[in-house]
């Protein structure tokens, strides 16, 4: 009687837990990544690990390094943020939260001059990535990631 | 001492003895209305016996067989008596029911949602609107982009972009 009682107890706990993490605050993660093929290539970054494969597969590189990024904590689905490097500055706007993720404006500058823009629905669980300019013998990416 | 009123009731009955009547008859102020009232209330008694009288019971047999049930039920023994009133439904069957109902329906919705996720799965992937590079910047530039559903990533592939220096590369 007893034991049915601490079971149902902590069986409820646990759903009624479950779902208002569900309904918590979410963190975006935006990079700005170079990606390159080198001989000994470093260990990817951790917030590029659920897609490494990914990305060696679309891209072809064996080596993916930060150049500059940023966390972001999302309250209201309203706020903007900047991810920049020494020459590039990716701004990101969030207009929205929907059920399936967030709807955002990106921009993408070098220095100052405004070089890509899109308007995305990042999902919770989908990152997005996207292919920038040459550097190089390296490629930039923009990549991001709601954790 | 008879009251009046005792007096009264007795002589609507015919109850008074003979010296009693005299008496009280002698008493009364106005006799023809105390004998009209008196008529009045055997006229009643009669309609009241009539109408509201009770039925006399016919069937003994039936009685006596009503009586020898309650006989016997009186004489079992009062925890059978309890027992045979007390419902299937105890705390730890409840309770039992209530587990087993909402695992049961913990597993329907795991396979509802599990049946739903295949045609949602695009809901649920990252999905560029659009997307713009500068003409004068890049003038030969492209965008594309696709969903990749097996890794559920989203590319927006940019081809032509202007490229750049590896000093750029720095952080």
């Amino acid at each position: 009687m007893g034991r049915t009682l601490a079971f149902l107890i902590s069986f409820v706990s646990l759903i009624i837990g479950a779902t208002s993490e569900l309904q918590g605050a979410e963190t975006v993660w935006s990079g700005l990544v170079i990606a390159e093929n080198v001989a000994q290539p470093q260990t990817i970054p951790p917030e590029l690990t659920r897609i490494e494969g990914s990305l060696k597969k679309f891209f072809g590189y064996n080596q993916f390094q930060v150049i500059g990024q940023s966390q972001k904590t999302l309250k209201t689905g309203q706020e903007d943020w900047l991810a920049t490097s020494k020459f590039f500055g990716l701004h990101v706007d969030a207009q929205g939260e929907s059920a399936a993720g967030y709807v955002l404006n990106l921009k993408l500058y070098k220095e100052k001059e405004l070089l890509l823009e899109t308007d995305a629905k990042l999902s919770k669980r989908s990152p997005l990535v996207i292919k920038g300019p040459q550097i190089g013998s390296g490629q930039l990416l923009l990549v991001l990631v709601i954790q | 001492m008879k009251t009046f009123e005792e007096k009264w009731t007795a002589w609507l009955d015919g109850q008074l003895s003979e010296r009693e009547l005299a008496e009280f008859e002698a008493s009364l102020p106005d006799r023809a209305a105390a004998e009209a009232e008196k008529a009045d209330v055997r006229k009643l008694g009669v309609l009241l016996k009539r109408e509201l009288g009770v039925s006399a019971f016919a069937n003994e047999e039936f009685f006596s067989h009503q009586l020898r049930e309650r006989i016997l039920e009186s004489s079992v023994p009062s925890a059978k008596r309890e027992a045979n009133a007390s419902t299937w439904w105890t705390i730890p069957r409840l309770l039992w029911t209530g587990t087993a109902s909402l695992a049961v329906f913990l597993i329907f919705t795991i396979f509802v949602i599990r049946d739903k996720n295949p045609a949602e799965e695009s809901q649920y992937l990252t999905q560029i609107l659009n997307a713009r590079v500068d003409p004068v910047v890049s003038p030969n530039a492209t965008v594309s982009m696709f969903e990749v559903k097996q890794d559920r990533v989203t590319v927006l592939w940019t081809e032509g972009l202007q490229s750049l220096p590896a000093d750029y590369a720095a952080k």
